[in-house]
């Protein structure tokens, strides 16, 4: 998290290129959007018996448990002309990276045309419940959600790529409010599909990398080149994980973080 | 095309300061809410904090993402719009009045001269919806 805000920030004072990172996370994790609200969405006790850590995003958008995903940032200037200054049209062209990305191996994504729910409010801090714009669905099943953040002209898109999905201990970790767990388990079931699900083998994580990177470089007619942090986002990443991500305070009641960076 | 009061000035990251001796009152365009769509959430500074020109004074969250607020103008916090805090959907729905946001002491009135316009910032959203 800190080096995607630190990526994000230097880029809004430097004309720097656009960035995408993959990664996985390592233990496994809670993210939380921007302005959820832990108490409510969020069942820390379970996290903890699960050794699930929990950090907050800078972006929107729900809670994902990244445990069997490859998450991505996508971080660029909004007028960069590989993209759109269009808030939803930069979720068009990055999903539809990933799509052709998919497509390679065999799984059928099409964008969600609208934001819908699952119709069942007590999982509606989980994200893979509900499908936003041009977010990717299997079969009308989310294999991919996103969210983003702008600032002084610059976006970072955050999305999740579930490899594999547990929805019983989504619900667990997700799911505090009290409700008909079996029934939540099978909402979830019926809502969300993983790349292992879809293709019925685990491909291993490396080729999936490189299937995304093809997907970006063939889609946006470009050429990605492995980077590393200059200086100044090594410092302000640094710095980041001092105060902000390893800060209880940020994590688990947000407000007041992007000051100062 | 929008209708941006002539009594206002503007800054490019779409907020409106209204100046009445020296106090700023803060919000966003017509043009901003317009483009975020239905906004969901908002934080904003508590009342005596400072805020800096050109740093974000809060976020806003819509369906579409999270957005960092700008200040217009660099000064202590003297008011925060409670009303917006109850009801979010003021800020779509009358964005240059009632869905102001913060009134800012300013500290430098000279800061004002770098705002836009309403001509000017007529033609900045002009220019900005053709990039789209």
């Amino acid at each position: 998290m800190a080096m995607d805000e630190a990526i994000f920030r230097v880029n809004q004072r430097e004309d720097s290129l656009p960035t995408l990172r993959i990664y996985r996370w390592c233990p496994p994790s809670i993210s939380l959007g921007y302005f959820q609200k832990i108490r409510d969405e969020v069942d820390v006790a379970a996290c903890n018996r699960y050794h699930v850590d929990i950090v907050r995003r800078p972006t929107g958008g729900k809670a994902v448990l990244h445990e069997n995903d490859l998450t991505y940032a996508v971080i660029a200037k909004e007028h960069n002309p590989l993209f759109t200054p269009d808030i939803l049209g930069t979720y068009r062209i990055i999903s539809g990276c990933i799509a052709d990305s998919l497509s390679e191996l065999g799984i059928y994504a099409e964008m969600s045309v609208d934001s819908r729910t699952s119709g069942d409010d007590s999982l509606k801090a989980v994200c893979f419940s509900s499908p936003s714009h041009f977010e990717l669905l299997v079969n009308k099943r989310k294999i991919c959600g996103s969210a983003q953040v702008r600032s002084r002209g610059v976006f970072l898109q955050h999305g999740s790529i579930l490899l594999d999905f547990d929805p019983v201990k989504t619900c667990a970790l997700l799911a505090p409010r009290k409700g008909d767990r079996e029934r939540q388990i099978e909402k979830l079931r019926e809502s969300v599909t993983s790349v292992y699900e879809q293709t019925g083998t685990e491909i291993s994580v490396e080729k999936i990398c490189h299937v995304l990177q093809r997907g970006f470089e063939k889609k946006l007619g470009i050429e990605l080149v492995e980077g590393s942090l200059t200086g100044e986002e090594e410092a302000l990443m640094t710095r980041l994980i001092k105060d902000k991500y390893t800060n209880n305070k940020w994590n688990m009641e947000g407000r007041g973080a992007s000051r100062g960076y | 095309m929008k209708v941006f009061p002539d009594d206002l000035l503007y800054n490019r990251e779409h907020a409106w300061v209204r100046v009445e001796g020296e106090l700023a009152t803060i919000g966003i365009t017509d043009y901003a809410q317009e483009n975020l769509g239905e906004i969901l959430a908002i934080e904003l500074p508590e009342v005596d904090s400072y805020v800096e020109r050109d740093e974000p004074f809060g976020n806003i969250e819509s369906a579409k993402g999270v957005f960092e607020l700008m200040s217009p103008v660099s000064g202590e916090v003297v008011n925060v719009n409670e009303d917006i805090l109850d009801d979010i959907g003021i800020i779509n729905s009358d964005p240059h009045d009632t869905g102001w946001m913060i009134v800012v002491q300013i500290k430098d009135m000279e800061e004002l001269d770098d705002l836009l316009d309403s001509r000017e910032y007529h033609d900045f959203v002009i220019k900005e919806a053709e990039g789209n």
